[in-house]
């Protein structure tokens, strides 16, 4: 198995008579070998660029790829030995589910070539591992999003590629078929230890997946770290807004310098950490962090409870604030329009940013 | 009861243009069966003879009525079969890069379908004769060009436009050369447009009057003016043309026939989805 490193790896689109539009402004990223690392990012953010251009279906602008410590920026695509499940599947319809595996393996010439029984022999064990075993006479048609799904994948591991790479895997899978198949993928990915690069703008997919997560927008990655370092502590306003679900609420307010910040002429927030007074800040403070209580704290209006069942959803009101804060109930709480409460915020689960930057103040 | 009435007059009506359009027809197959003294009687009634198809295939008018009904086979299968070689690469590349000047050269291939033949057809005359092209099977089907391959790239153009650009490229990935992907996976999946256009620039060469009639004389002459050759002389054949003209019907229909599967095909499943 072999590493994968994107150094300064830049693409800009060139169109006559307009500026460029720079899709990917210089990614830095080291997979280690078996690593599966999530990129995620809202639709246009240079995410499937930088997929592509691993895949070398994308020429570079600038930087370097490497796999295994060799570069590949110069080699096609053929010579590049990276797998792709695409997002659509991009199964062969004429072909049934084995030839389909098959038809990969029978491009090689010289002494690359397998013999026809070799050929049968790899496309048994993969369809053995992915769980395609019964589906090899299938006709792509035939087969529902979760199996294509699948085969896409057996395809793509069949000719063992040095790194595998995954194009929003699951989203074109309805629910059910969704967490089976990500169970699935996480199985054979830590089975076949392929370094893999999953791209998706789903932040379940990423989290739940990925070794890593590398947070992308505008063509830049805002932040690389766990799931649980992305989630505990986003590295500023754009990558606490886009992961979590609910989301985060965002208040603007302005330091005190005494360990809290102002929301409005009634209302402050402890601060996780010392910020100068009279700094502009926003403060983000995550649904579940936020507690109801019934003596001390923060008086709120309830503007709307959606029960959720297993927990529900509280719409609140803080005095003076513009802004809502959005807060997760315990499934016992029963809220009204226009009730009264009270709510505490844990200080250490509050995240601070700089309101001009977006950068999370530590 | 209203919705009936409807039913009726549409079923009414199809069937007077049903009888409308395939008068000419059966009006030439009357006249092919019909001896040649009896072609001017007013009456219905006549003893019917294949006379008229044997003097037609059998040259004996001092007509080579075989030999234009080979030159057509021969100019128009040429004309499709160069057209495809040239055409495919063509709509592919136009269909899969944006490159300098593409939209120009479709545009331009597109124009020799709506210029009037009649504009080009002097200087074609003149040209040809200079370059010795004039009545010969080259000539033809070079000149048939202007006819089959702008239908054949622009038809085929949208066909591959429509394949999903992953099929390719994961293609490519596995190993396949460029090449190699066009050969085994675009081709392949674009058969029934391949189908259904050949068989349409085939009608469209075989149909072609204008350019036979100028460009050639008597050795690469075709079934269209060739069947017209029985009205000159003395006194015009009717029924020598109307065999003549059945005869050469025959190749685009039995075409048609053969093809049909894949020419509905071709048709309604413009796109491969996958």
């Amino acid at each position: 198995m072999t590493g994968l490193e994107l150094r300064e790896l830049r693409k800009t689109y060139r169109s006559r008579g307009r500026p460029g539009v720079e899709a990917v402004r210089g990614i830095d990223l080291t997979l280690r070998s078996g690593e599966l690392l999530g990129l995620l990012g809202p639709s246009g953010c240079g995410k499937s660029t930088t997929l592509r251009m691993i895949a070398g279906l994308e020429s570079v602008t600038g930087g370097d790829i490497l796999v295994g410590g060799a570069s590949v920026v110069e080699r096609p695509a053929q010579q590049r030995n990276i797998g792709v499940a695409f997002e659509n599947y991009a199964l062969y319809p004429p072909l049934s589910v084995a030839e389909n595996l098959a038809f990969g393996l029978k491009a090689r010439r010289g002494a690359a070539r397998r013999s026809r029984g070799d050929v049968e022999r790899k496309v048994k064990d993969i369809a053995e591992r992915v769980g395609l075993t019964d589906l090899l006479d299938a006709r792509p048609a035939g087969l529902s999003s979760g199996q294509k799904q699948r085969v896409s994948l057996a395809r793509a591991l069949i000719r063992e590629p040095d790194v595998l790479l995954l194009d929003e895997p699951l989203s074109h899978l309805d629910a059910a078929q969704r967490d089976s198949t990500r169970r699935e993928l996480k199985r054979i990915q830590k089975d076949l230890g392929h370094t893999t690069i999953l791209v998706t703008h789903d932040q379940e997919e990423a989290l739940s997946l990925a070794d890593r997560i590398a947070v992308m927008k505008d063509g830049v990655i805002q932040q690389l770290g766990t799931p649980y370092e992305i989630y505990d502590s986003p590295a500023n306003v754009f990558v606490a807004d886009f992961v979590g679900e609910p989301a985060i609420t965002l208040l603007p307010g302005i330091s005190g310098g005494d360990g809290h910040a102002r929301l409005s002429d009634t209302v402050r927030v402890a601060l996780p950490v010392p910020v100068d007074r009279g700094r502009e800040v926003v403060v983000g403070i995550r649904p579940e962090d936020v507690r109801l209580t019934a003596e001390d704290g923060l008086p709120a209006r309830v503007v709307a409870h959606e029960p959720l069942l297993e927990s529900g959803l509280a719409t609140l009101a803080l005095d003076g604030v513009e802004r809502h804060l959005v807060v997760l109930t315990d499934p016992e709480v029963r809220l009204a329009h226009d009730d009264r409460v009270r709510v505490t915020a844990d200080p250490q689960h509050t995240h601070v940013f700089d309101a001009e930057s977006g950068e999370a103040l530590r | 009861m209203r919705k009936r009435l409807v039913g009726w007059l549409c079923d009414t009506a199809l069937i007077l243009y049903f009888v409308f359009a395939l008068f000419p027809i059966a009006w030439m197959v009357i006249l092919s069966l019909k001896p040649a003294d009896q072609l001017f009687s007013t009456y219905f009634s006549f003893s019917p003879t294949l006379d008229g198809y044997r003097t037609v295939l059998g040259d004996s008018e001092g007509i080579p009525f075989v030999r234009f009904f080979v030159n057509s086979l021969v100019v128009s299968v040429g004309a499709v079969v160069l057209s495809l070689v040239v055409g495919l690469p063509a709509a592919y590349a136009s269909a899969g890069w944006r490159f300098k000047g593409s939209e120009n050269l479709m545009f331009t291939l597109l124009s020799f379908r709506f210029a009037p033949e009649l504009t080009v057809i002097i200087p074609l005359f003149v040209l040809y004769q200079k370059l010795g092209l004039f009545d010969t099977y080259v000539g033809m089907v070079w000149v048939l060009q202007l006819v089959t391959l702008p239908l054949i790239v622009w038809i085929m153009r949208s066909y591959f436009a429509d394949l999903t650009p992953e099929l390719e490229q994961a293609a490519l990935l596995d190993g396949y050369t460029r090449k190699q992907a066009f050969f085994k996976v675009a081709l392949p999946l674009v058969k029934p447009g391949i189908a259904a256009v050949s068989l349409l620039a085939f009608i469209f060469a075989w149909n072609n009057f204008v350019f036979p009639l100028i460009l050639t004389s008597n050795e690469a002459q075709t079934v269209t003016v060739g069947a017209l050759s029985f009205l000159g002389g003395d006194r015009p054949k009717y029924n020598l043309t109307a065999a003549a003209a059945l005869v050469s019907v025959v190749p685009p229909l039995l075409l048609a026939l053969t093809i049909q599967r894949y020419l509905v095909r071709g048709l309604s499943f413009g796109a491969v989805k996958s």
